[in-house]
């Protein structure tokens, strides 16, 4: 079964590195999402699997066989993958039944069958009752889903997404956005899934590829990346964050007011200079020490604070201590500005980055 | 949302749906020995002419090279003369044409201004009548002594003079403004569609009144537009070849491209290409100048697409503004054709509308006497339309190559195909007289080299409304395509072609009408087994034939007006008046 | 070295031969085409199927009318017409050969300095039709050696329109033309376009000077390009007088049109227009024929009925006088070659097209 795998793939163009020494295994049935911002290389990626871009470097395989190397590239059409476009390309001059037999006509299925399989596939994406309908008769959501039923319909062995959202309304990206999952629950196609969108990786991806500047930093399970982020970039693109620097003693760790024993901490690099990422969603306000159960107290005050609805966003400091900790708190837990308070902070989740 | 029975698990869907065989080898990209023949094509019919235009400038008869034909193409002051009168007369025709369309254009897209729809068929129609056929019109409107509209003005007041001479300066302006300003029209009205109502609307919210608005809001907003109108126009003017013949020689006025044909008909190609390469020069740094002032960012009108356009309602002015766009089109449209239908129909023009001056034989000798009219006239359609489809074919080619990134140096072709453009007819005849009358290929007098250069001519055209139709196609139609398993040419055929078909009908129409009127190129390449209709229009004016032209001019007129009325009907009605 | 004279009939053949105007009266006349002559090059011609004719001898119906009657006498034989003034059509020949695609069979120019420099440069086909020997005596042999035959004259006189020219004020000499009183009135046509003008020009330059031309300018005359020109403006009453063709004008005056001709004292010009075969012509039996044509009787018949001059003495014009009775001033082909280039520039200069 198929197992895509990008092997130190490489593009320039110009001076310029869109995509640098990527390696990435897709395994069969997976979902993975490209993640990252505009520029990083994401869509460049998804691109030189869809082999509409050939690489400089690298190769792309599938099941060992090399579908794109700087030598040369099996053409998109050669490749048995299906693609979602950002603008959809759902073609105008084709009725939606049209758009979405165009790939079984050119598989050459015959046309009863292939009737049968349209009609099952706009079911799936519950467009069945509009196949007759021309594309710019439909909503932006109804082309997405014409868009996605097809690429389905092909049974493709890898299928791309290139920001398929992002022209959605908030709503309707929330809804397509589990409609996706659902399909890939039901179809576990291999599936490749470029957005700049944390929450769309998050909700749709088995695991997540975040990439700067051409590279990825790292690949792993939504909840793994945002809890155990490894680099500066990673901990600071997905979520927020507050980092912290602090210097390794012997026996402790010493931050800038204060210090913990290095014993508490699950695992720690062993560099003198070291940078933590540390959620604020991890830390708790406390009025007094003495409500803090197994975590470390740290007095200080709140300098300011935001109320966004769904949570407080406070900003803290330790007693003797130039650090700012951003710290989330549910709006029942009111802190005056000025006011004294208790930090929980659980070592645990002080996370080293490099 | 319920599961199906597309299944739960891929491969258990209702149908298998078999994968594209896997092909361990890369197989050649045949599509791309195509391209790269078109590319040779291309160096053929733009490279080639434009290359011995440089070398007949620069050669001597043993093959050396000289310097000398420059000097001589500019050693006299009546050669200096008909260049810098040729200026005038090309900033003349601008402004004239300024005046007539900017106005018209505002009216027609911003206010609620009375038969808009009439005006804009009218600027229309002043394009399509070939300018040398407005250019006799107005010689009979406004000879000096013989015009109709100085006898008028004589029987009103009495004057032994009239007070209108078509001889002159003023008269080859008015003729070639009221032709060609239709193209700042087009661009103005363009850039006019652009300015949303909020634009103004900020504008009056602080206190802005409607004219300060205008001059202060609109008017820069479409600025670009109108000299980027202005430049074209400039440029058209000085490389019309039939309106100075007819008009500049009586007007004792010479311009380049009457000195051009003087040269050329002493057989001198090489003074003839050594005068008008400077001319080529011009033309390009202006061009280049045009594009220049369009690419500077925050220049350009931008968001305003979307946003909500009101008509300005004018009130009583609105009569007003009508009267102006009626006084327009009829000087630029009625009265010309007026009275070429009077002459066609008369015995002799000169004697009026009178019944005894109504005669069909002019008609009659055109139409079954005359040897060339009627075959002029098929090779006329036949040229033009074989030149139209070449020249879309070539274009679209390039236009995909270039906008889908298919070979280095995309952009080269795309200059070449461009470059036509900066070139005026003339002087591309010349070339390709040049280049391709000599043998080997000895194309003198045949139906190819007017063809081919027909298609040269208009590859420009042919290529900006290919890069537009194009460019409404999102890259990602095709490649939808490809990855469902669709080749290029699947891709092209069922995706790009059926949704260019419209914009493709609409330029070729678009190069068949100028093609089937094309005159500059035409008269210096034309032998007697070629001759098109315009040539032969020519050849009557040069014999005072009115009458007779007349006729001839009303069948190019008929056919043009056929053609474009059938893109009307498949295109819709303001193609020909969008900017390409 | 022009002639200008009085000539009677009887004098306009001898006359000619005694003057230098390069014209040779021949020895002995010589038969016209045979029956059988003509059989044989007609069968001939059919090989060749079309004649191309490149003519600025005739206007436009005129020119038709010639290759209607000759497609009616020669079925099979097909003459392709093409009208254009002399210098368009020696300027296409000229390219023509340069690009080694030679269209134009038989060439037919006002401009006899054109047939002279083909001729020069090796450039034409001698052929000496037989039908040349009924012709006029005095434009027989323009050329010597046989290259270019005279097969139409033309005579350019003033032409005026009568509706507004008082018969007092019509012009007797050509200096009439110049008076300050035709300011704004006269018409004319330009040399560098058209061989009558050019001949005109050369004639008025010889008998007057250039200050001629200065004169000309200071009374604003229009510049057209052929010599029809001066007729539109003419007809239209743009001009009053002009220096035009006579049998254009006399056609004009038939149809009961304000025109009318004035023959000047001081000499009507006379342009022979030569006809020739061009070397390496693609049809060259249907060119010989054409010539025949051309030279014989029958297209002197076809000027005459559309008011143009005879060069049969035979055949008289429809309207105006015969050349033997006017004063006339031919040109001398070999000087008029020379002079040509240098007038034609002098003309841009002075009027500045």
């Amino acid at each position: 079964m198929p197992v895509l795998q990008l092997k130190a793939l490489t593009r320039t163009f110009g001076a310029f590195k869109a995509v640098d020494n990527v390696d990435l295994l897709i395994r069969d049935g997976e979902f993975v999402s490209l993640l990252g911002p505009s520029g990083c290389g994401k869509t460049t990626t998804l691109r030189m699997i869809a082999g509409f871009t050939d690489p400089t470097a690298g190769s792309i395989e599938v099941d060992g066989r090399v579908l794109s190397s700087a030598s040369g590239s099996l053409p998109p059409e050669k490749r048995g993958m299906s693609m979602i476009f950002q603008s959809y390309a759902i073609w105008p001059n084709m009725t939606v039944g049209q758009n979405v037999g165009f790939g079984l006509e050119i598989r050459k299925i015959p046309a009863d069958q292939a009737k049968k399989r349209i009609a099952e596939v706009l079911d799936v994406v519950q467009m069945g009752h509009l196949a007759d309908r021309y594309p710019a008769e439909l909503s932006g959501g109804q082309q997405q889903r014409v868009a996605l039923a097809r690429a389905i319909v092909v049974n493709p062995a890898v299928l791309l997404l290139d920001e398929p959202l992002s022209n959605l309304d908030a709503n309707l990206r929330e809804e397509m956005r589990s409609e996706i999952r659902r399909l890939h629950e039901a179809l576990k196609i291999t599936t490749v899934y470029v957005t700049h969108d944390q929450a769309e990786a998050m909700a749709t991806s088995d695991r997540i590829a975040v990439m700067n500047k051409g590279r990825i930093e790292q690949v792993d399970a939504p909840y793994i990346v945002y809890s155990r982020p490894k680099t500066r970039f990673v901990a600071g693109f997905i979520g927020r964050t507050n980092f912290i620097t602090a210097k390794r003693e012997a026996g402790a760790v010493r931050f800038d007011g204060f210090a913990i024993p290095a014993d508490r901490f699950s695992d720690l690099p062993g560099i003198a200079d070291l940078t933590f990422s540390l959620r604020p969603q991890s830390l708790k306000l406390e009025r007094t020490a003495a409500t803090i159960n197994g975590r470390l107290p740290i007095a200080g005050q709140v300098t300011k604070r935001v109320f966004l609805g769904e949570h407080w966003d406070y900003t803290f400091q330790p007693v003797n201590s130039g650090l700012h900790l951003k710290v989330a708190a549910a709006p029942s837990d009111v802190f005056e500005v000025g006011s004294s308070a208790v930090l929980a902070l659980d070592p645990a989740l002080l996370v080293a980055i490099e | 949302m319920t599961d199906t029975t597309i299944g739960q698990d891929r491969g258990q869907a209702s149908i298998q749906v078999p994968r594209p065989a896997a092909e361990q080898s890369r197989t050649f990209d045949w599509t791309l020995l195509v391209w790269l023949l078109f590319a040779a094509i291309l160096v053929l019919i733009v490279v080639n002419p434009i290359l011995r235009l440089v070398w007949e400038s620069v050669a001597t008869e043993d093959g050396g090279l000289t310097l000398d034909n420059y000097v001589k193409a500019y050693s006299r002051t009546r050669y200096w003369q008909a260049l810098i009168n040729t200026v005038v007369m090309g900033l003349g025709t601008a402004a004239l044409a300024a005046v007539l369309a900017v106005p018209l254009a505002w009216a027609c897209v911003r206010t609620d201004m009375p038969g808009r729809g009439f005006v804009r068929l009218s600027v229309l129609a002043a394009f399509i009548i070939p300018p040398y056929l407005s250019a006799v019109g107005w010689v009979l409107l406004a000879g000096p002594n013989s015009g109709w509209l100085n006898k008028v003005w004589m029987a009103l007041t009495g004057a032994p003079h009239g007070i209108f001479n078509i001889y002159s300066l003023a008269g080859l302006i008015t003729i070639m403004g009221l032709h060609l300003f239709f193209f700042i029209f087009v661009f103005t009205s363009s850039a006019l569609e652009l300015v949303s109502s909020e634009m103004e609307d900020a504008a009056n919210v602080l206190g802005a009144g409607p004219v300060k608005t205008a001059f202060k809001i609109t008017l820069p907003l479409i600025t670009p537009a109108i000299i980027g109108g202005l430049i074209i126009i400039f440029l058209q003017s000085i490389a019309l070849f039939g309106v100075p013949a007819i008009i500049a020689i009586p007007a004792r006025y010479p311009v380049v491209t009457t000195q051009l044909t003087e040269f050329f008909s002493n057989n001198r190609v090489d003074l003839a290409a050594a005068y008008a390469l400077p001319l080529l020069l011009i033309t390009m740094s202006l061009l280049g100048l045009q594009r220049w002032m369009l690419a500077r960012k925050g220049f350009t009108v931008v968001g305003g697409k979307g946003g909500e356009r009101r008509l300005v309602k004018l009130g009583a002015w609105r009569w007003v503004m009508f009267g102006y766009a009626l006084l327009v089109s009829v000087l630029a449209v009625f009265m010309p054709l007026t009275v070429l239908i009077q002459a066609a129909f008369s015995k002799a023009w000169g004697r009026g509308f009178a019944f005894d001056n109504l005669t069909l034989s002019h008609v009659n000798f055109i139409l079954f006497e005359h040897q060339g009219a009627v075959p002029a006239l098929v090779r006329s359609i036949l040229y033009a339309g074989t030149a139209a489809f070449a020249a879309l074919a070539l274009a679209l080619v390039i236009a995909y190559i270039v906008k889908r990134n298919l070979l280095k140096g995309g952009q080269v072709l795309a200059f070449l195909c461009m470059a036509p453009f900066v070139i005026p007819g003339i002087i591309l005849a010349i070339g390709f007289y040049a280049a391709y009358a000599p043998p080997p290929l000895a194309l003198a007098g045949t139906a190819l080299i007017i063809i081919v250069a027909f298609t040269t001519r208009l590859l420009p055209i042919a290529y900006q409304n290919s890069v537009a139709g194009l460019s409404s196609i999102h890259v990602e139609m095709e490649e939808a395509v490809r990855i469902l398993g669709g080749g290029r040419w699947l891709a092209v055929r069922r995706v790009v072609a059926p949704l260019l078909k419209r914009s493709l009908v609409g330029a070729w129409i678009l190069i068949f009408v100028p093609a089937c009127q094309e005159l500059s190129t035409a008269i210096f390449l034309s032998g007697p087994k070629n001759r098109v209709l315009s040539v032969l229009i020519f050849d009557f004016s040069e014999e005072g034939k009115f009458e007779q032209l007349a006729v001839l001019g009303g069948l190019l007129l008929i056919i043009t007006v056929i053609i474009v009325a059938i893109g009307f009907r498949i295109v819709g009605r303001d193609f020909m008046l969008r900017r390409q | 070295m022009k002639f200008t004279r009085k000539i009677t009939r009887r004098q306009f053949g001898l006359g000619a031969a005694a003057t230098s105007a390069g014209i040779v009266l021949p020895s002995a006349a010589r038969a016209d085409l045979s029956a059988d002559a003509e059989k044989a090059l007609y069968e001939a011609a059919k090989a060749d199927s079309e004649v191309t004719w490149y003519d600025a001898h005739h206007h436009v119906e005129l020119a038709e009318l010639y290759g209607k009657a000759f497609n009616t006498k020669y079925p099979g034989v097909k003459v392709n017409v093409v009208r254009t003034t002399a210098n368009i059509a020696y300027q296409r020949v000229a390219q023509e050969i340069k690009a080694g695609s030679l269209q134009c069979d038989v060439l037919s120019s006002t401009d006899i300095s054109h047939s002279m420099d083909l001729k020069t440069k090796g450039l034409l086909e001698k052929f000496t039709p037989a039908n040349a020997a009924t012709v006029i005596p005095a434009l027989q042999n323009a050329d010597p050696d046989g290259f270019f035959h005279v097969t139409s004259t033309g005579t350019i006189a003033v032409t005026y329109n009568s509706g507004k020219v008082k018969p007092v004020d019509v012009p007797k000499k050509w200096t009439d033309l110049v008076d300050p009183k035709w300011k704004d009135q006269v018409s004319v046509g330009h040399p560098g376009f058209s061989g009558y003008v050019s001949i005109w020009v050369y004639e008025m330059d010889r008998l007057y000077g250039w200050q001629y031309f200065e004169k000309l300018k200071a009374n604003n005359p229009q510049i057209g390009r052929s010599i029809q020109d001066t007729l539109t403006m003419l007809r239209s009453g743009e001009r009053m007088v002009a220096a035009g063709s006579t049998s254009t004008a006399f056609e004009s005056k038939v149809k009961g049109e304000p025109i009318d001709v004035a023959y000047q004292e001081d000499g009507t010009i006379v342009v022979v227009a030569p006809s020739c075969i061009l070397k390496g012509a693609k049809k060259p039996n249907a060119a010989k024929l054409f010539m025949e044509f051309m030279s014989s009787p029958a297209a002197s018949q076809i000027a005459v009925d559309a008011f143009g001059e005879s060069i049969h003495a035979a055949i008289k014009p429809k309207a105006g006088l015969p050349l033997d009775q006017l004063k006339t001033i031919i040109a001398k082909p070999p000087l008029l070659l020379k002079a040509q280039p240098e007038l034609k520039e002098k003309w841009r200069e002075t009027f500045g097209v």
